[in-house]
């Protein structure tokens, strides 16, 4: 399915650290006595264990439930200027780019402008601004959306779990993510910081 | 299920056994077989030297290993100790009394359906196969014996091993016994 790289049914994948042989057999030897064990099933019960562990705690909340509706989508033939207008609206820092059957082709985000423009954050663009010499070479009149957007997309469905969303975020490192019904149309946009405060995770992070 | 994947599974998972256990593991486990095994061999002596029956049989050897070797183990757990003894001497007794005309018979009978009836109620004890098996190859005292196998010594000896386990295993400060009494 375009635009939707990571797609999984539930919470099983939730980065978890691969144990080495190594690290069990340490492990063992902080055990007395003789541990009837291999370190192979040792590995599957851990791995079965974290995923029931994380289902148990994560399990009941769905991606459709945190998500914000409404969300203003851009087109792919805008110009940079009306979709920097929309997104300055939005109040968000990035918005999905739909086709026109609603499916998501990919994501437009402030960095993106930032990167056309050839600076790496706001502050060096104002004093970019404020240098006389400074040309403002670019000109985002005539540069469609799709040009600057980045697609594809990481996406997430909306009956996403912890595991999938977690993993969708880790993949994708921007604040927001789009989230899609089944056949790839928008259908809201899953915020890292809403997601964070729904389970608590800045404490951990 | 295809060939090739049927043959890799030959291979095996994982390089290398569990560690070797320390020292101190060692002499207690050495202690604790000792202590046991002498207990039975006493008892035996003291008790039933004038009659036809032994307390004493092989697969106690076995038990040993597991109660006082591998204390943490499932397998080595009272419920399992004792009752894996038990079903697998009752189980034995059976398929002799029933199939001793065909030793052949007798002897893969008892094995296979003490290993089975161990799993069905939770208290697999390795020893117990040979419990099952030293039932229908015997000697001729031991089949003498008929159902009084199952008490004796099947259930006495593992009772008395489990006796001395759980005095024994509980000393040193790195170990205890049992996990699980049932």
């Amino acid at each position: 399915m375009p635009g939707n790289l990571y797609e999984r049914p539930s919470t099983d994948d939730v980065a978890e650290t691969e144990l080495t042989d190594g690290d069990i057999l340490d492990a063992m030897q902080h055990i007395p006595g003789y541990l009837d064990i291999t370190t192979e099933d040792f590995r599957t019960i851990y791995h079965l264990a974290h995923r029931h562990a994380v289902e148990r705690m994560f399990g009941h909340v769905k991606v459709a439930n945190l998500m914000r509706l409404e969300v203003e989508a851009l087109q792919p033939d805008m110009s940079l200027v009306e979709a920097a207008k929309i997104l300055a609206r939005s109040g968000s820092t990035g918005l999905p780019v739909v086709d026109s059957q609603g499916c998501v082709i990919g994501m437009l985000t402030e960095s993106d402008f930032l990167r056309r423009l050839k600076v790496a954050t706001f502050l060096e663009l104002l004093l970019n601004l404020l240098d006389d010499t400074f040309e403002f070479s670019h000109r985002c009149h005539e540069t469609p959306v799709r040009e600057a957007m980045v697609a594809p997309v990481v996406t997430v469905t909306k009956d996403a779990g912890f595991g999938a969303t977690m993993a969708a975020f880790h993949q994708h490192g921007g604040r927001s993510m789009p989230v899609v019904s089944s056949d790839g149309r928008l259908l809201g946009l899953i915020l890292r910081k809403d997601f964070h405060a729904a389970y608590s995770l800045d404490k951990l992070l | 299920m295809k060939w090739p994947e049927y043959l890799l599974k030959m291979r095996g998972t994982t390089r290398g056994s569990p560690p070797r256990v320390s020292t101190s593991e060692i002499v207690w486990s050495w202690v604790g077989a000792f202590l046991g095994i002498m207990a039975v061999a006493w008892v035996d002596q003291l008790f039933f030297s004038g009659y036809d029956l032994s307390l004493m049989i092989g697969s106690f050897g076995a038990s040993a290993v597991l109660v006082y070797g591998a204390v943490r183990s499932p397998l080595a757990q009272p419920r399992n100790l004792v009752g894996g003894h038990m079903l697998s001497a009752l189980v034995g007794v059976i398929c002799w009394k029933l199939f001793h005309p065909y030793p052949w018979l007798a002897e893969a009978m008892a094995v296979a359906t003490a290993i089975a009836l161990m799993h069905a109620t939770r208290t697999l004890h390795p020893p117990g196969g040979a419990t099952a098996l030293i039932a229908v190859i015997g000697s001729p005292e031991i089949h003498n014996l008929g159902f009084y196998y199952v008490l004796m010594p099947a259930t006495i000896g593992p009772l008395i091993l489990l006796a001395v386990a759980v005095l024994v295993n509980n000393v040193p400060s790195s170990r205890r016994y049992p996990e699980i009494w049932f």
